[in-house]
């Protein structure tokens, strides 16, 4: 009896936790890199998250500086690669881009955010 | 918190609360009732039925778990889409039960619900319980509690920590539901021992009580030691649970499930002996009763908790708000006073563990003995814990939102150059115009010591000053541009340390060169990615360009890629650096101005034009040469000998918190 109320006790000084834990799809990095100048136009954009995606609550548009979608709209998270998000887009010319992604995570939680890529060339 | 987050919670409370009271049920009546009843005469079965009322909790609790599952899926569904909770459409659910991972879990759920709805229809057969039903309901309940752990996600993380993570979540959910699940169905049996009153019954709840106990001892040392692990998974360390909501809501569950643990122990220790004492027997049966239900609402307190933990980011995901005005920083002692305080602070918990034994068994020699024990414990430890106490501040354990890259470094020189030079000087060594008329010199920004501060600490004293000595930048300097200040403070003291690092490799403490962008053959790669692949000859030159050492390493370019370093030079942005500009030099990338200024930090003019540095897999420079002096360049097979060196230092383990969206 002693014995078992001694380890309870030592129990008590110890911890216990909640079984329910959390993650988040943070943007990992992007191709183009976030806020990076690249010399020739892409084909695509991709994002890799930290998270595994829900491709059914996904989603990704890039615009140009006047808010006009340059995107395909063809937004996929590639079969095998559960945790990328890919768009491809049209001939961009010269100029400053916005990507914006809202992604949900496997573990249900979103997270949205934006950043932007230059393109040097033609 | 919205109102869908506040649902959630309360969903998600209710779910948890259902399916551990089915658990429980289930539990109780395979390890304890069945085999209780069975053990005893049959007839008090029928007469006071105890499995009656445990088939009404058993139902209501399903009933529960389906209205709070069915609740806390649309919540998910309305979080998920973005969609209003109110303006939750079908095709939505339709989507997150058919194509999402949750809504496959949530089906299989809805299934093991309706196949334990047939096990209560079959549990009762013509007067008579099925054990083999019970049976199988019991282990149908327990798949239906710990498939809330993917439900939670302890299954977010991956690999074999991933593994380990689930499988402490698997058993700490499944020792919850066999011992706080059963407490309600206990209280149950303890009232029908009441109501039927003879000294057969007795005899019941004597050996439920003691079957019951078994298991619940069982079930705490299982909680106890999958909370552990958990709570290294989702805080890891003391600023995290200390500072953080998801911490302080964790101690406040470990607080209550201490209080449980008093009351269990009340039961254990007091009252169960009391039901051997004859007429005793009778006062300890309704007592017994009434801390079952005591513990078993404490226990819904526990799970309201854990509702809520659920919508939290957990403690390493978010940054800690240090509560205290100190810090105890081990890492400020020398190694032998370590292990000495490490020792005496287990010495003095494991005292104070035994004065609460004592204190509650009654015991006065083991009370006297370990006081004794304390005393010198305390005496010893506190010398060397008091050197190891340093001023803390809310941001101490602040991890950098900006990272250690040319882009901060860059902005940070501009905004050191305007706000903060005329103290600290331009050099960073304190002696800027203004240091003269001040009483007190302004700080080294040079010194080795530099790295002993947390950045959250520079973050907080650049932000608020230092008392009456150094002026606070809060009102003029972002949070953004404090950081960025503070990455180029650290690229410059790395620099200075730098120079002070010599051709061999050696295992002394060195400094990090910082990230940077580059293009190579028309792509963009990094040195962090770049390092993922091994250590890095990273060359920094002047004018005149130096061909022909490049070109000696190109001659050897094979022997180098076989050592596995990568070789990269960064000149000054007036050499175009661009392959296509000119005569292709081998190894010669591409920067941006930011950079090639960053970088420019460490090299020096009495290098002789060339600065040669071998960064481990952290970036760390672990060997320089400079093509002036006696420390001439390395040729190419010492370079490969000091790259293999190099990459045996260990890579350091990520920053959680650091992780911006």
């Amino acid at each position: 009896m002693k014995k078992i109320f001694a380890a309870l006790a030592v129990g008590a000084s110890l911890a216990l936790v909640s079984p329910a834990a959390w993650a988040h799809a943070f943007l990992d990095h992007a191709s183009p890199a976030v806020g990076s100048s690249v010399p020739a136009a892409p084909t695509a954009v991709t994002l890799w998250f930290t998270q595994d995606l829900e491709p059914a609550f996904s989603t990704v548009t890039v615009t140009d500086k006047a808010g006009q979608r340059v995107d395909l709209d063809n937004a996929q998270v590639p079969p095998g690669q559960p945790a990328e998000l890919q768009i491809g887009l049209k001939k961009l010319p010269r100029g400053t881009y916005t990507v914006r992604w809202r992604v949900v995570s496997v573990d249900t939680h979103n997270t949205e955010g934006h950043f932007t890529f230059d393109v040097r060339g033609g | 918190m919205n109102a869908t987050d506040a649902f959630i919670v309360v969903a998600r409370t209710l779910h948890f609360a259902a399916c551990v009271s089915l658990t429980g049920v289930f539990a109780f009546e395979c390890l304890v009732a069945g085999r209780t009843l069975r053990a005893n005469d049959a007839e008090l079965n029928d007469a006071f039925a105890p499995r009656r009322r445990l088939s009404v909790v058993a139902w209501a609790s399903l009933a529960l778990a389906l209205v709070s599952g069915a609740a806390w899926l649309a919540a998910v569904a309305a979080n998920m889409s973005g969609e209003p909770l109110g303006a939750l459409k079908s095709s939505t659910i339709a989507i997150v039960l058919t194509e999402t991972r949750v809504g496959k879990d949530w089906l299989l759920r809805l299934a093991l619900v309706v196949l334990l709805g047939a096990c209560l229809i079959a549990w009762k057969r013509r007067a008579r319980w099925s054990a083999a039903v019970g049976w199988v309901a019991f282990g149908l309940s327990a798949l239906l509690l710990v498939t809330l752990a993917w439900a939670g996600h302890g299954a977010a993380d991956e690999g074999i920590n991933g593994n380990i993570h689930l499988a402490a979540d698997l058993l700490h959910l499944l020792a919850a539901g066999i011992w706080l699940g059963a407490l309600v169905p206990f209280a149950l049996m303890m009232t029908a021992v009441q109501y039927v009153g003879d000294q057969g019954a007795v005899g019941i709840a004597r050996a439920a009580t003691r079957r019951f106990s078994a298991i619940a001892v069982t079930s705490v040392g299982v909680l106890l030691a999958s909370g552990i692990v958990n709570t290294l998974y989702l805080t890891g360390n003391v600023p995290a649970l200390l500072g953080t909501p998801y911490g302080q809501l964790l101690l406040l569950k470990i607080a209550l499930f201490v209080a449980m643990l008093s009351v269990a122990a009340i039961n254990r220790v007091k009252l169960t002996a009391q039901l051997d004492a004859g007429a005793r027997a009778w006062q300890a049966i309704p007592r017994l009763r009434r801390n079952a239900l005591i513990e078993s609402a404490i226990g819904l307190g526990v799970l309201a908790i854990v509702g809520q933990l659920g919508i939290l980011p957990p403690g390493l995901h978010t940054e800690p708000v240090w509560p205290l005005p100190f810090r105890i920083d081990p890492n400020a002692l020398p190694t032998g006073d370590k292990i000495l305080s490490a020792v005496l602070v287990v010495g003095v918990c494991a005292c104070a563990t035994l004065v609460i034994v004592a204190i509650a068994g009654r015991r006065k020699w083991l009370l006297g003995a370990s006081v004794v024990g304390l005393i010198p414990c305390v005496a010893f430890a506190a010398p060397p814990l008091r050197r190891a106490i340093e001023p803390a501040f809310p941001t101490t354990f602040f991890a950098s939102p900006v990272s250690y890259g040319a882009p901060a470094v860059a902005r940070g020189a501009a905004i050191y150059a305007q706000n903060c030079a005329v103290c600290h000087g331009a050099d960073g060594r304190g002696d800027g115009p203004a240091a003269a008329g001040l009483p007190i010199k302004p700080a080294d920004l040079t010194e080795p010591h530099l790295f002993a501060h947390n950045v959250g600490d520079l973050y907080w004293w650049i932000g608020h000053g230092i008392g009456g000595v150094m002026p606070g930048f809060e009102g003029k300097l972002t949070p953004r541009d404090r950081w960025n200040v503070i990455q180029f403070i650290r690229a410059h003291a790395a620099g200075v340390l730098a120079k002070s690092v010599g051709p061999k490799v050696t295992s002394a403490a060195a400094p990090q060169v910082l990230d940077f962008a580059f293009e190579i053959h028309g792509a963009q790669d990094t040195l962090s990615q770049t390092l993922q692949n091994g250590p890095v000859l990273l060359i920094l030159y002047v004018r005149p360009v130096p061909d022909a050492r490049l070109r000696q390493l190109a001659a050897e370019q094979r022997r180098l890629a076989a050592g596995g370093l990568t070789v990269i030079a960064v000149g000054p942005t007036k050499i175009r650096n661009s392959p296509s500009g000119g005569a292709k030099l081998p190894y010669v990338v591409g920067v941006s101005v930011d950079v090639a200024e960053a970088l420019a930090l460490f090299r020096s003019a009495g290098d002789g034009g060339e600065t040669e540095l071998m960064l481990d897999r952290n970036g760390d420079i672990r060997a320089r040469w400079t093509a002036s002096g006696p420390r001439s360049l390395a040729p190419p097979n010492v370079l490969v000998a000091d790259a293999q060196r190099a990459a045996r230092f260990a890579v350091a383990a990520p920053n959680h918190a650091g992780h911006g969206g």
